[in-house]
C-alpha cells in the first residue's frame, strides 16, 4: 500500500467534516447482527425445563438494552462523537463476560434427557456461542478505539482550520 | 469544453406524433444557447434528445466532430440540471454533488477537491452538511448544478432551471447562472419559456414553435428583427401590438388609424404597394404624439413606466402601450400616440418584411 502524502493526508481528514463515521457505524451493526446470532442460537437450545429460570429472563432484558445503547452509539459514532466510544467499551466488555455467565454455564452442567444425563450444550453450540460473542466483542472494540482515533483527528483538524482562520 | 453540431434532428414518437422537425444548431464552444418556445413547442424533447434521454428520430448529434447520436447517456460528458433539482433526499448536499463521482469510483480525496471547489463557486461551502429539505429552492437548485459542475462535463444542460423559484430568487439564481458561465466558460443548452432568461442569459437565441425552430440569433437580433410574427409575438413584454394595414401612397392604412411611412420604410414595402400586410408595434415604441387616437380602458403604473391599454377609436382594436414615466389616463379619456418603430410583416407567410430582402 502507498503511503499517503501531507497533502492527502490533510484531505482525508478535511473529509471527514463532510463524511460521516460509517466504518466505526458499520462495525456496530455488525455487532448486533453476531449478538443476535449469538441470542437465537442460545434461546432455540430445547433442554427441558434447564433454561426457563430467571436468568434467562434477565438475560433477555440485557439483550434489549445491549442492543439498544449499541443503535444509539452507532449513530452518535457516526457523527463523530467521541463520548460515545465509552459505550461501545462497556458494551465490548459485557460481551466478553457474556462467555462466562450462559455458554460456560450451559456447556458445564448435565441434565436429564429421557433418563440420560446429557450435556446442556454441545460442544459445538458452545464454540459457536463464544465465537459470536468474541466477533460481537472484537466489533465494539474496534468501532470504539477508530471512533476515538478519528474523532481526535478531526477535532485537530478543525482547531487547525479555526486557527488559520483567526 | 465542447462543440455541439445538431443536424437535420427530427423526433417522431411511436404514436408517429412529430414533436421537433429539422432541427439545425451550431453551438460554439463556450457559448449559452437557450432554446424559448411556449409550452410543447419541443424545446425540452430536444435537450432531453441531445442528453441522450429521448431517442433521435432522424438526424446527427455530434459532439467535437464525434457522432454520438446513438451513444447512450451516460457515456455522452453531458450533466443535466432539472426544473425539480432531482437530489436526494436522504443525503447530505456534499454527498448529493459527490454522488455521480462516487459511482465512477473516482478517488475520494479528488472528489473532495471538486466538491469543495464547486461549493466555494456556488457559496454553498456552509450548506455541504445539511439536507436538501434544509435549503431554499434556489440553494437546492444551485446544489443541483454543483453536482454538475463536479464532474466537469463538456456540455451543461438546463431544463428549466428556474421555474420553481419565486420571482425574486428567479433573479438571483438567473445571474448566478450567467457568472458561473463566464467563470467556467462552458458550452450551456439552456431550456426555457421565459423570455426574460431567454434575453439576459442566451449568447444566442433559438425561438421554438410547434416543433420547428422559427429564428436563431443574438437576443437583440430577436428583439429588433424578429423573423416572422411569432417571434415578433413571443420576444418582448408585453406583447408586440399588430394590425393590419393597407400600404398606399406612403401611408399605412389601419382600422381608424393612419401612420406615415418613412423613406426607408417606403422602400421597404415597395414591392407591397396597395396590399395589405401586418403593421407590428412594440409597446415601448408608441410614443405620445398625434398619429393614433386611443380610448383609454386601463392604466398601470409601474413606477418607471406606465402601461396604457386601449383601443384605437370605437374600432375595437387593442393597443398596448408601455410609455416613459408616470402617467394619469382615466378610463375613457382619448390618448394621443406616435408609432417611433415599425415591424412589417407578410400577411400571408406571416415573414418579416425587411428591406435587405
Amino acid at each position: 500500500m502507498s503511503k499517503m502524502t501531507p497533502e492527502e493526508k490533510t484531505i482525508q481528514r478535511d473529509r471527514m467534516r463532510y463524511i460521516k463515521n460509517s466504518a466505526c457505524a458499520n462495525l456496530c451493526y455488525l455487532a448486533l447482527l453476531f449478538d443476535v446470532f449469538y441470542f437465537v442460537l442460545i434461546y432455540r437450545q430445547d433442554v427441558g425445563t434447564y433454561y426457563y429460570n430467571i436468568q434467562i429472563g434477565a438475560s433477555v432484558v440485557y439483550n434489549l438494552i445491549f442492543m439498544l445503547a449499541v443503535f444509539l452509539a452507532s449513530e452518535a459514532v457516526k457523527n463523530y462523537k467521541k463520548n460515545y466510544s465509552v459505550v461501545l467499551i462497556i458494551a465490548g466488555v459485557m460481551q466478553i463476560v457474556r462467555m462466562f455467565v450462559i455458554p460456560m454455564r450451559a456447556h458445564n452442567a448435565m441434565t436429564l434427557v429421557n433418563a440420560v444425563e446429557t450435556k446442556v450444550m454441545t460442544d459445538k453450540t458452545f464454540m459457536l456461542a463464544i465465537i459470536y460473542l468474541a466477533v460481537s466483542s472484537a466489533a465494539l472494540l474496534f468501532s470504539a478505539v477508530l471512533n476515538i482515533i478519528r474523532c481526535s483527528a478531526l477535532e485537530a483538524h478543525v482547531k487547525s482550520l479555526e486557527s488559520h482562520q483567526a | 469544453m465542447a462543440e455541439l453540431s445538431l443536424q437535420h434532428i427530427d423526433k417522431i414518437y411511436d404514436n408517429n406524433v412529430q414533436a421537433v422537425f429539422d432541427f439545425n444548431l451550431d453551438v460554439k464552444d463556450g457559448e449559452l444557447i437557450v432554446l424559448v418556445g411556449p409550452s410543447g413547442c419541443g424545446k425540452s424533447t430536444t435537450l432531453r434528445m441531445v442528453a441522450g434521454l429521448e431517442d433521435i428520430s432522424n438526424g446527427h448529434l455530434l459532439l467535437d466532430g464525434k457522432d454520438i447520436t446513438q451513444t447512450p447517456a451516460k457515456d455522452r460528458d453531458m450533466a443535466m440540471v432539472f426544473q425539480n433539482y432531482a437530489l436526494y433526499g436522504h443525503m447530505t448536499i456534499y454527498e448529493n454533488m459527490a454522488f455521480s463521482l462516487t459511482l465512477r469510483k473516482e478517488n475520494p480525496n479528488v472528489i473532495h477537491k471538486k466538491v469543495l471547489a464547486a461549493a466555494e463557486i456556488l457559496g454553498l461551502t456552509s450548506q455541504l452538511n445539511k439536507k436538501p429539505a434544509q435549503l431554499s429552492g434556489g440553494q437546492r437548485q444551485r446544489v443541483a448544478m454543483g453536482r454538475s459542475i463536479v464532474r466537469n462535463p463538456k456540455v451543461f444542460l438546463f431544463d428549466e432551471p428556474l421555474s420553481n423559484l419565486d420571482a425574486k430568487l428567479r433573479g438571483a439564481t438567473r445571474r448566478e447562472i450567467l457568472l458561473l458561465h463566464k467563470r467556467l466558460q462552458a458550452t450551456m443548452l439552456y431550456v426555457t419559456h421565459d423570455q426574460t432568461e431567454a434575453l439576459t442569459l442566451a449568447d444566442r437565441i433559438v425561438c421554438m414553435s410547434m416543433g420547428h425552430v422559427q429564428q436563431v440569433g443574438t437576443p437583440l437580433e430577436l428583439y429588433d428583427s424578429p423573423n416572422n410574427v411569432f417571434v415578433a409575438s413571443f420576444i418582448g413584454l408585453p406583447p408586440m401590438n399588430f394590425y393590419d394595414v393597407k400600404v398606399s401612397g406612403g401611408q399605412l392604412l389601419g382600422n381608424g388609424f393612419k401612420a406615415t411611412l418613412t423613406e426607408e420604410e417606403k422602400k421597404t414595402l415597395a414591392a407591397y404597394e396597395g396590399k395589405d400586410i401586418t403593421l407590428g408595434v412594440r409597446p415601448e415604441n408608441f410614443t405620445e404624439g398625434s398619429d393614433i387616437k386611443v380610448t383609454v380602458t386601463n392604466n398601470e403604473n409601474l413606477g418607471m413606466n406606465t402601461l396604457v391599454y386601449g383601443s384605437i377609436g370605437n374600432t375595437g382594436v387593442k393597443v398596448t402601450a408601455k410609455l416613459k414615466g408616470w402617467k394619469n389616463y382615466k378610463v375613457g379619456e382619448t390618448a394621443s400616440f406616435s408609432i417611433a418603430r415599425k415591424h412589417f410583416f407578410d400577411k400571408e407567410t406571416t415573414n418579416a418584411i425587411r428591406g435587405d430582402k
